[in-house]
Parts: C-alpha cells; sequence; structure tokens
C-alpha cells in the first residue's frame, strides 16, 4: 500500500471523540484477544509420542503456514515445513513413523545389510511399489540410484549430498552440469541397491532417511534435469500415499501447486497400502499459506477453519492464553526441534582467543534472561551443552543430560563473581574487560534483536562493550557469521538443528576444524581444537550405534568445556491443533505435523 | 465592480463537464491525428513517456545498486542451503549469474526484459516472474479498484456534507472520525476487521477472512465476499484523507470572489456548490485519486498481508523477505509504471478538467 505523507498525518487536528474511539477500539482488540475459557496450571504437554492412533479414514486436513516449501524437488527440499510435504509424497529407503525418532524401512524392505568392515550397505527394496501418474509403473533400485546421482549435479544443487553421500565412491569431485552415474551406487536387481563407500560411515544409514534417497525415473525427470537448473520439482512423481495433484502431463505447477499461495495433495491412485506402515486417513491435504500473522492463523486453528500450525509457532501471548486454559491446552503439544541456540564466540580474535575470556562470558550470561526473549519456558529447556534430549540414549545422556553444566550459576541467571575470576585468570586485573569494544551482528528485529541486548547487558558486567550492527537474519548469516572474513566476535543469533537422529550432524559441521569453509561456514566459533577434530574423526566411523553415541557425547563435553560457544536454548515446537483433527507429529522433523497419520474425527 | 466581477467569474476554473472533455478527444480521428502531431500536447505527452522510461531505467538501476551495495542477504548461500560446501555456492552463484560483476548482471537482465519482456526467474523457487506478476496482478487490480470505489464514494460526499455544514456536529464527527482512520496503521485496522468481522474468527461473523480469497471467474459471491473487509480497510485511511481534502478544498472554493459573484446572479446554492465549487474543488482530488489508484496497483503490500490476499503486494513481502532479486526487481518495476502511467494520466486529464493548463 501506499504510505501516506506526513502532509496527510498533518491534516490532522485533536479530538477528543478521536480519543475514545480508539479506546473503543482497544477495547474490542482486547475483548478479541483476551477470549474466554476457564484457567489451568497450565502443563506442557510433549509431543514425542504422538502418533495419531485411532484415526479414521477420509476427510480434509488444512496446514496453515506462514511461508512456502524452500523447494518442492525432493532432492533439493531441505526445511522443516518441505519435509512435512515431501515424506506423504515421496518415499525414501528409510523414514520415520509419526511420534518416533527411530528410523524404520520405507521404500526398503529391512534395514540394511552392513559389510564387515563398513563400507558396504545392502539394501533390499520392497516389491509392488508403483509410481503415481503419468509415469504408473513400479519403482526399482535403478530409481533410487538415480534420484542420489542427481543430487550430485549442478542443475539439482543438494545442499547435503557432498555431506552424507559424498563418502560413495565416484562421486565427482566437481558437479556435472547434469545427473550423471555414480560408481559407487549399484543396482545389482530391480530390488537391490548397493552403497560402497570409500571409508567407514557411522551416519550413513541415518542418511539413508534423507529425501534425496526417494525413487526418481530417470527416463521421465531427465529432460527436466538436463536444463540449467532443473524443473523437476514441477513435474515430480509421487511415489507415496499421496501426489501433488497434476494435469494429464504431470504438471503441478500451477495445478496443485501454486508458489506461496498452496500445496494440495490428493491420493496416488496407484499406492498399495500393504506396502507402506503409513495410515494415510485423509482423502486430501491442503497446505494453505501465506499466513503472516501467527496470531490469525492460531485462532483459525482453534476455530477448526485450519487443522494445524506447519511452520510458525503460535505467538508467545496466544501460547501463554493456551496453556492457561484447560479445554484449550489439550490441543498443544511442545517438542523437541532436535537442536538449540548457542552464542558462538569467535575463537581466532582477541578476546576471544582466550580461553579464561571465552569461560567468563559463559559464567556471566543470564541464560534465564535471553529465554525471556523468546517467550520463557513455553520456547524450551535452558541448554547447557549441545546434544538436545530429543537425542534421549542417543548422546544427549552421554553428555551428562540435564545435570551436566560446566559454568553453572542459580536459576542460569550468571555468575558474575566466577566470570570475573575467569577474566582475572585471563590477565585483567581486577577481573573487568580493558580492551576494544566486542563486536556483534545480531537480528534488526524481535525476538533475536532483544537476545542481542540482553547478551551486551550481561557483558557490560565483565566492562565488555558491545558495538551492535543490526541486519536481517539471512544477512547476518550469509553476509556475517557464515563468512570468517567478516565474522564479528559474537554472532548472537544462530542456531543449529539436526539433520537427522545422529549427534554427528550437531556438532561435526559446526565444531570441527575441517567443517570451516571460506563461505557459507556453519563452525561460526571457528574452533579448530586438534584434541576435538581427532575425537570427532575417530567417532564417525564407529558403526556400533552404542559406542558411537558415547563417543559423541564425550565430544559434546569437550566442545562445551572449550567455551566456543555459549548453549542456551534446547527450543521446542508447539504444534496448535484443531479440535476437529487428531493429532500426528514428526518428532524426527522439530515436531511438524505429520499429515499421513493425521485424521479428521 | 462590474466588469471586475465578470472578469472572475470568465477566469475562474471553469466546469468543464463530460461533454468537453469528450468533445475534445473525440474530434474528427483525422483532425485529431493531425492536430496531434503537431499540438504542443502531443509532444508533451511524447516527452513523459520517454522521461517516464528513463525512470523506470533509473528504478531498476537503484534496485540493482541497493541490493548489492546494501547488505542484503546472499541469494546463492541461501538458495544452497546450510550444508552446502562453497565449491557448491561458486555453482549456484555461476548458475545464476551472480559471480559476474553487478553492472553486468544488470546489463544482462535489462537486455532480456527490453529484448524478450523476461523478468527472469526467481532465485527461491525458479517461478518466472513474469508469469507470477501477472498471475497476481488481477489479484491486486481487484483490492485496489474495489478500495478506490469505496473510499471515492465515501470521502468525496462526507468532504462536501462538512464542508456546507461546518462547524457542526456532523461536521466535528465526521473529521474526528478521520483523524482516526488516517492514523490507524493498516495492518492494525485490518487485524481489528478480522477478529470482529471475519466469518471464521470474528465475534460477529460476517465476511471472509484472512485467506479466503477467490477470483471473480470462481465465484463471483465470494470473490466480493473476501474482499469487503480488505476493501474497507484499505479505503479507510484514504476515504478520511479525501474527506478532509476535500472539505478544505471546497470550504476554500466557496469563499472565492467568483462563488459570491455566482450567488449574485441569483443562482441556487446546490448549483453554486456542485456547478462552481465542487468541481473546482476536485481538480487536485483527481490528482491524488489516480496517483494513489496507480501506487495500489503496484501492490497493497499490508493489505494483502494481512489478508493473506495472494496479489502482487504479497509477492513484494516474500520476495524481500527471500533476498529474492529478480522478484523484487519485477515487483518494483511494476509499481514503477503504474505510478509513472498514473501520473502521466492524470497530468493529461488535467489539461481537460482545468481549461487554465496548457501543455
Amino acid at each position: 500500500m501506499k504510505g501516506l505523507t506526513s502532509q496527510r498525518r498533518r491534516l490532522g487536528a485533536g479530538s477528543s471523540r478521536v480519543v475514545w474511539l480508539l479506546l473503543l477500539a482497544a477495547l474490542a482488540f482486547a475483548i478479541v484477544g483476551c477470549g474466554g475459557g476457564s484457567k489451568s496450571s497450565g502443563k506442557l504437554q510433549s509431543g514425542m509420542g504422538v502418533d495419531g492412533a485411532g484415526g479414521k479414514k477420509g476427510g480434509t486436513i488444512t496446514v496453515l503456514s506462514q511461508a512456502d516449501v524452500d523447494y518442492i524437488d525432493p532432492g533439493l527440499a531441505y526445511y522443516s515445513f518441505s519435509y512435512e510435504v515431501v515424506y506423504p509424497v515421496d518415499r525414501p529407503l528409510y523414514s520415520y513413523k509419526a511420534g518416533s525418532t527411530e528410523v524404520v524401512p520405507d521404500m526398503a524392505e529391512s534395514a540394511p545389510e552392513v559389510s564387515a568392515d563398513g563400507k558396504t550397505f545392502t539394501v533390499h527394496m520392497r516389491k509392488g511399489v508403483r509410481f503415481a501418474p503419468p509415469v504408473n509403473r513400479e519403482v526399482t533400485s535403478a530409481d533410487v540410484k538415480y534420484a542420489i546421482e542427481r543430487g550430485f549435479s549442478a542443475s539439482v544443487p543438494s545442499s547435503y549430498a557432498g555431506v552424507y553421500f559424498g563418502g560413495l565412491e565416484g562421486v565427482p569431485s566437481k558437479s556435472p552440469a547434469t545427473p550423471q552415474p555414480i560408481s559407487g551406487i549399484q543396482t545389482p536387481d530391480k530390488y537391490t541397491i548397493v552403497f560402497k563407500l570409500t571409508a567407514p560411515s557411522g551416519v550413513f544409514q541415518g542418511a539413508l532417511a534423507l529425501p534425496l534417497t526417494a525413487p526418481v525415473p530417470e527416463e521421465y525427470a531427465r529432460k527436466f534435469d538436463n536444463k540449467k537448473l532443473s524443473d523437476y520439482g514441477f513435474y515430480q512423481v509421487a511415489s507415496g500415499p499421496y501426489m501433488i495433484r497434476n494435469d494429464k502431463a504431470g504438471k503441478i505447477n500451477g495445478v496443485g501447486y501454486t508458489p506461496g499461495r498452496k500445496i494440495e495433495l490428493i491420493r496416488n491412485p496407484n499406492w498399495v497400502a500393504k506396502t507402506d506402515y503409513r495410515p494415510a486417513y485423509a482423502d486430501k491435504i491442503v497446505f494453505a499459506e501465506g499466513f503472516t500473522d501467527v496470531s490469525v492463523m492460531t485462532k483459525k486453528i482453534l476455530a477448526g477453519t485450519g487443522d494445524v500450525n506447519g511452520d510458525s509457532p503460535p505467538p508467545p501471548t496466544e501460547l501463554k492464553r493456551i496453556t492457561s486454559d484447560k479445554k484449550l491446552n489439550k490441543l498443544l503439544f511442545f517438542t523437541p526441534t532436535s537442536g538449540g541456540r548457542y552464542i558462538p564466540l569467535n575463537t581466532q580474535k582477541p578476546p576471544f582467543d582466550n580461553l579464561h575470556v571465552r569461560k567468563a562470558v559463559a559464567y556471566v550470561l543470564d541464560r534465564e534472561a535471553m529465554r525471556k526473549t523468546r517467550g520463557g519456558p513455553i520456547d524450551g529447556d535452558i541448554a547447557t551443552h549441545f546434544i538436545d534430549p530429543s537425542f534421549t540414549k542417543k548422546g544427549f545422556e552421554d553428555a551428562g543430560g540435564f545435570s551436566y553444566d560446566p559454568f553453572p550459576s542459580t536459576n542460569h541467571a550468571g555468575d558474575v563473581a566466577k566470570a570475573k575470576a575467569e577474566m582475572k585468570l585471563a590477565g585483567y586485573k581486577d577481573g573487568m574487560y580493558s580492551g576494544p569494544k566486542v563486536t556483534m551482528v545480531a537480528d534488526n528485529t524481535p525476538p533475536g534483536s532483544n537476545t542481542a541486548k540482553v547478551i551486551a547487558n550481561n557483558l557490560a558486567k565483565i566492562g565488555m562493550s558491545t558495538s551492535i550492527v543490526s541486519v536481517t537474519h539471512p544477512t547476518m548469516y550469509t553476509v556475517y557469521c557464515n563468512v570468517p572474513k567478516k565474522e564479528p566476535a559474537i554472532c548472537p543469533n544462530v542456531g543449529w538443528l539436526a539433520d537427522f537422529q545422529e549427534p554427528q550432524t550437531l556438532l561435526d559441521a559446526t565444531f570441527n576444524g575441517k567443517s570451516i569453509a571460506t563461505v557459507n561456514n556453519s563452525n561460526w566459533p571457528l574452533l579448530n581444537d586438534p584434541k576435538i577434530n581427532k575425537a570427532m574423526a575417530d567417532a564417525a566411523p564407529i558403526l556400533d550405534a552404542k559406542k558411537r553415541y558415547a563417543a559423541w557425547g564425550n565430544i559434546d563435553k569437550m566442545i562445551t568445556e572449550t567455551a566456543a560457544a555459549v548453549p542456551w536454548i534446547w527450543e521446542k515446537f508447539p504444534g496448535l491443533f484443531s479440535p476437529r483433527v487428531i493429532p500426528a507429529i514428526q518428532t524426527w522433523n522439530s515436531g511438524s505435523p505429520d499429515v499421513a497419520f493425521m485424521s479428521v474425527k | 465592480m462590474e466588469s471586475r466581477n465578470t472578469e472572475l467569474v470568465n477566469n475562474a476554473p471553469r466546469p468543464t463537464g463530460p461533454g468537453s472533455v469528450i468533445s475534445r478527444l473525440f474530434r474528427s480521428p483525422w483532425a485529431l491525428s493531425r492536430g496531434l502531431a503537431n499540438s504542443s500536447m502531443f509532444r508533451y505527452v511524447v516527452r513523459r513517456v520517454l522521461w517516464g522510461v528513463a525512470m523506470l531505467v533509473i528504478v531498476s538501476m537503484l534496485t540493482f545498486i541497493i541490493f548489492y551495495l546494501l547488505p542484503s542477504a546472499d541469494p546463492a548461500q541461501l538458495r544452497a542451503g546450510k550444508g552446502a560446501t562453497p565449491a557448491r555456492i561458486a555453482e549456484i552463484n555461476h548458475s545464476l549469474g551472480l559471480d559476474k560483476p553487478f553492472y553486468e548482471q544488470y546489463g544482462i537482465y535489462m537486455k532480456k526484459l527490453v529484448l524478450h519482456f523476461d523478468l527472469g526467474y526467481s532465485y527461491h523457487n525458479e517461478v518466472s516472474v513474469k508469469t507470477e506478476i501477472f498471475s497476481r496482478l488481477p489479484v491486486t487490480f481487484s483490492v485496489a479498484i474495489g478500495a478506490f470505489v469505496l473510499w471515492i464514494l465515501l470521502g468525496i460526499p462526507v468532504g462536501v456534507i462538512s464542508a456546507i455544514k461546518r462547524r457542526s456536529l456532523l461536521d466535528r464527527f465526521t473529521m474526528g472520525a478521520s483523524l482516526a482512520a488516517i492514523s490507524a496503521p493498516v495492518y492494525w485496522l485490518g487485524l481489528i476487521a478480522l477478529f470482529l468481522f471475519s466469518s471464521d474468527i470474528g465475534l460477529i461473523p460476517l465476511f471472509g477472512g484472512s485467506g479466503s480469497y477467490v477470483s471473480f471467474s470462481q465465484d463471483p459471491g465470494g470473490w466480493v465476499n473476501s474482499l469487503i473487509l480488505p476493501w474497507f480497510v484499505l479505503a479507510a485511511a484514504f476515504a478520511a484523507f479525501y474527506a478532509r481534502m476535500v472539505r478544505g478544498n471546497l470550504i476554500e472554493v466557496m469563499s472565492e470572489d467568483y462563488i459570491r459573484t455566482a450567488r449574485a446572479k441569483g443562482l441556487s446554492e446546490r448549483r453554486v456548490i456542485f456547478r462552481h465549487g465542487l468541481r473546482a474543488a476536485l481538480t487536485p482530488v483527481v490528482t491524488m485519486a489516480g496517483l494513489d489508484l496507480g501506487a495500489l496497483f503496484g501492490g497493497a503490500v499490508l493489505t494483502e498481508t494481512v489478508f493473506n490476499i495472494p496479489g502482487v503486494g504479497r509477492f513484494a513481502y516474500q520476495s524481500i523477505i527471500d533476498s529474492d532479486l529478480p522478484s523484487i526487481q519485477g515487483t518494483v518495476l511494476f509499481g514503477a509504471f503504474f505510478i509513472i502511467s498514473a501520473n502521466l494520466i492524470v497530468d493529461i486529464l488535467y489539461a481537460f478538467l482545468d481549461p487554465r493548463v496548457r501543455y
């Protein structure tokens, strides 16, 4: 809308009636905002184990979201919300049931056979799974092979192909323009696929649950993938219980998918229920996008005109209202996001190249105050290390669980005395910093901007003044914090989520010295500790899950004690379900709704 | 005295009804074309069109410069995702042409735009920007034209009544209300409207709510129902402003000597107000109305965002969030095009509405 000019504003003159009108409007707003409902103690319900049990067939489910998927192509999708759409439509080799974080066979028939040297993974695939129209034929191992190969091409630039599948034999060092065969993926028969790695990998099995392994029919997709940038996503073929509504030619763009507006899933007519573990109760699923105002989104869900929040949590005010209402509280589930937020300190520059200064920061930060900037306890538990509670027996407990806190303080409010003691050990006589200002690059909007202010106030307690550069969230990452040359001393608004339930996916890219990259770097503290690097190199190939989790749990402790980054919150995602549906949650996917398990009551 | 008054009346902005405008526009086509080619008006229009094109080039250039010189998110990293290696980022930069100097990128963009009317593809989801904008234009037109009709229908009569009933209770009430409407931010007013009157979450469920938009061809009734609240919300501030402007103009015009003369000649008060006063008072309103409507055709960003209406404004908003330069560039260019066009049309109309104006 055209903004009102200052000339227009000057036209008005004061009037007491206007004040009354404004007061009346404010009152109306307050009435609408407050709502009714009985009060309760407001205990938060966990989203773990919410699996949609007791559902029945039929009906339409509507998922409301602020934004669109990052990519509609399963080979490119890399965002929690995108996975909500991808997993009911495209079946990877392995995946997860609703409410669980355990990997189960999906397109695969059983768990992979792993060779004694840990370098060969053989997967037997299900028979009788068919592609949706217009392809219609049975899915074979060649389709999975092609799906992974296309992820290494320049036309389908997958974010994670190199990270998790880069260890396959024959992976090109430079991306070919279009998909090319990879010798490390072999298909001895229609239903068997063999992966040959150059070195054993403890996370490879977990990576087989990523959507890159969902089958793509080469004879159909090749013409799209041979373009400079593939547009297969707009013509994709489903293998799951649902498909994005398409026309006869297979086109979904403008049919079942309107970018930024709507994604419409209908039943895949070729889906055979006995080949899948998904119940697929609903006949139709609509992802209605563009609900920028989350309070409107929340009210629509409570009114039953939307069924669940797809990508954004309800606002803190609404969350508090819902949790304190006995009836509404039953509709809300908090699920750990498999990750958290932390404050990386640039270990390559003064003053944070000094361990004791970093420890002083870890002591002085008031994590409780920081958590309040994001809504308080409803946003999550205060973090004291990096592997989050959703990894219960997969490294969280090995890292000391909730009791491990190397920088404790009463109520997590910070301990100035201990911080000053560390500053003295760092060489600052009276425990107060005396160097130049410390730079921070922070979000220019709440809640991130507020978190940065709390940090600045906390650091002032040890004499550290800060200079804050405020930019948009993507700019903060891509221009400053991800680029070591431009990286400030502190990036107060970063966070990391696991790609799947392996602690390596939380710690390797973010704290391994070998992961430091000139651009798109995720090792924000620029930590390059030879002991930690070696511990990671030793842990990565461990095939025994228990031993692997123990090793990464120990690495978590080692990292935390360097105070290269100060963890402060293990976030939880609040999923709000309308009263008309039976909820189901992808607990493995940051608490997103699982539409393949949800149903209309 | 007599001659002075007559002169004033003759020099006053003469009412130029539709008939006179039409007669100017529709002389014989041959005479018109011959006349136009030689007329100063024609030269003026050509000059303005050329200036408009130059302005669009400047706007596009500025958008590019702002995107590249000010801190703005890196599209290649956003597209690549968190796990991508620097080599992969470099490949994406290359495939999107982002590894070229920005002036070269600008040259390529302009070449495609001029030769093929190609606005490029979204960095975010590879959708054609031109297709996306054209698919959203009817939606934005629906929002803008509906609101425009409303604010004209509300603003002008309220302004006239307030001017005629100056200092009355009615005048004070309407002007007070207009002040409130001008002061209320659109997004706030939008939320209030939704929470009070939308059929899904409103206290008094009457009209379509957020995300209820359907196209006219799909369901005319649903189209109206889905747009009633956005129309009123968008029109509120404009109507209020127009009411205040019409009131001020009319009060000023009604104190002119030629109005006194008209009254002295024995014309009825209604005739004096509507034939002599209002027409003169409305001339600046035409200018404003044209510009405002032109600006809204470029996208009613806040209204479309609050009501989740899939128009150009919401597309612009999302493009900015995504640091999606081709989409930002496309929406800015369209917005600028509509504003420049509206400006030109208004200026031409002005010559017909106000005979004192010559080009």
